[in-house]
């Protein structure tokens, strides 16, 4: 991509700094009026991006112990993925698995999940985002988790970059639906008991934010036969969320940093009955969908 | 001779113009190029950030999350021949409300008869029913146009949330050479973040 787009990128640069902007006088600053309903303004044109899975990780890292590799989908379910739905939900559940591993140091792993990712990938048409030169990159740092990390995350986005060039929008909703599903999974597992106080436990309550905009996001291929049954279940979590209270409070002062804190605290205020009925939901989600296929009696991907 | 150096020229001309216009309306890349980074290390590249193609006078929203415990700094770059020397841009929260609706349901009945019995068939009812449904609603949190058109902003993000960066091109307000009679250009939204740090003692 890089070099692919760099040329031309310089090029247009370099053409624009030809005569430069002018000192012309303004009348003075325009005001944005999305979402106003005096506006007439066009309707704005929505775009939609996920966080990585590494945003998370590298977050929850810090509160949960050891990864535990028997939590990820095994490799050995990849071959049995026969569908285009299948096969999209669980690359990013891979994928996932693939930046769990290398953020929690389970090193043996990241190289069985990376040809794993791979595999998929090649199936989905993605063969671009995996070269031969990273995998010999990630054999080569297998002792340094700093950089195995990075390659993980790096291969991720490149598939993701490589969806939305191509514009595979249904593809690109199941791979980021496999990969909030297990993102999800993940964290959880490592919850040992119920505490609202958990800061795990607060971080399983905000995903309801990212349900929510992923769920907008999917909402455009709402009517595609492999995302629809997907997002119906998807939507089946929501609804857990929507039955939680939502505290807003203002925000006293700057962060510790020094900066402005933007907006209110949200505190999601997840309970004990909710935990469970949203991790059984997950469990279940989960299990249906990292299922060989062809050896469940529902087929989720038809 | 002339000949060949003229069809030369209009070659390499159509050409020129073919990449001018593909530059204008490829955007994939045009953060990872054209935004500054922050000089501040310890920030990291969002996988959020995204270019896009935006018409002047048209707004133009990027749907993210921010997770609680992070700073981020979002900064915009664009073509200033077409998007002119500033873009208007507002961080706005997107919040799922709940609230009650009466809704009309029609409900079959079945019919009984002068002893009560069910008979078999059925009539429809209509009753109102109090459900909850939900809205999006949209609350500014930072308007560039109240921060002297600010070309880039920092925030700590205290709690996960649903964030709309919008931004509208005013335009150039002369347009010279080949952004002539343009009116989409390049705009790269450029987001960074890292675990908020502790200052001071």
């Amino acid at each position: 991509m890089f070099t692919r787009t760099f040329p031309v990128t310089l090029l247009a640069a370099a053409l624009c700094a030809c005569g430069g902007p002018g000192d012309e006088q303004r009348t003075g600053p325009e005001k944005l009026v999305i979402g106003d309903s005096s506006a007439a303004a066009p309707a704005p044109a929505s775009l939609y991006q996920m966080p990585t899975p590494n945003e998370l990780f590298a977050i929850v890292r810090q509160m949960a112990g050891e990864g535990q590799k028997r939590m990820m989908n095994p490799t050995t379910s990849a071959d049995r993925y026969a569908t285009l739905g299948g096969r999209a939900f669980n690359f990013g559940v891979y994928c996932t698995d693939l930046i769990y591993a290398s953020y929690f140091d389970l090193n043996v792993e990241v190289v069985r999940y990376y040809l794993t990712v791979k595999k998929l990938g090649d199936q989905l048409g993605l063969s671009a985002a995996f070269s031969e030169q990273d995998f010999v990159r990630l054999e080569r740092n297998l002792s340094k988790g700093d950089s195995l990390e990075i390659i993980s995350n790096e291969a991720y986005y490149k598939a993701y970059e490589k969806l939305q060039e191509e514009e595979m929008g249904p593809t690109l909703a199941l791979v980021l639906a496999g990969g909030w599903v297990e993102s999800l999974h993940l964290v959880m597992k490592q919850v040992d008991a119920f505490d609202p106080a958990d800061p795990l436990v607060k971080r399983v309550a905000e995903q309801k934010f990212s349900l929510e905009h992923l769920i907008e996001m999917m909402d455009a291929y709402s009517t595609d036969p492999n995302v629809a049954p997907i997002r119906e279940r998807m939507i089946a979590l929501r609804d857990i969320y929507d039955r939680l209270q939502v505290q807003r409070t203002t925000h006293p002062g700057k962060s510790s940093s020094g900066r402005m804190v933007l907006g209110d605290d949200l505190n999601v205020q997840l309970t004990a009955e909710r935990y469970a009925e949203l991790q059984i939901a997950v469990e279940a989600l989960r299990s249906d969908l990292v299922s060989p296929e062809g050896t469940v009696s529902a087929q989720p991907n038809l | 001779m002339v000949m060949l150096r003229l069809k030369n020229l209009v070659t390499a001309s159509a050409l020129l113009a073919a990449t001018v216009v593909n530059a204008q309306y490829n955007c994939g890349d045009y953060h990872k190029f054209n935004c500054e980074r922050s000089t501040d290390a310890r920030f990291s590249l969002n996988g959020q950030s995204k270019s896009a193609s935006v018409q002047v006078g048209r707004p133009t929203e990027l749907n993210i999350i921010v997770y609680g415990g992070q700073d981020y700094r979002i900064s915009f770059c664009y073509d200033e021949k077409i998007i002119g020397d500033h873009v208007v841009a507002r961080l706005v929260e997107k919040v799922r409300v709940p609230r009650e609706q009466d809704v009309d349901v029609v409900e079959k009945e079945e019919l009984r008869d002068a002893n009560g019995q069910p008979t078999g068939q059925f009539k429809d009812v209509k009753r109102t029913v109090r459900k909850t449904v939900f809205d999006d609603e949209r609350k500014v949190l930072w308007d560039n146009t109240e921060h002297e058109l600010a070309q880039e902003v920092e925030f700590s993000a205290a709690t996960t949330k649903r964030l709309v960066v919008e931004v509208m091109a005013p335009g150039a307000a002369e347009q010279k050479g080949r952004a002539k009679g343009l009116d989409i250009g390049c705009v790269g939204i450029l987001i960074e973040h890292m675990p908020t740090p502790n200052l001071g003692f």
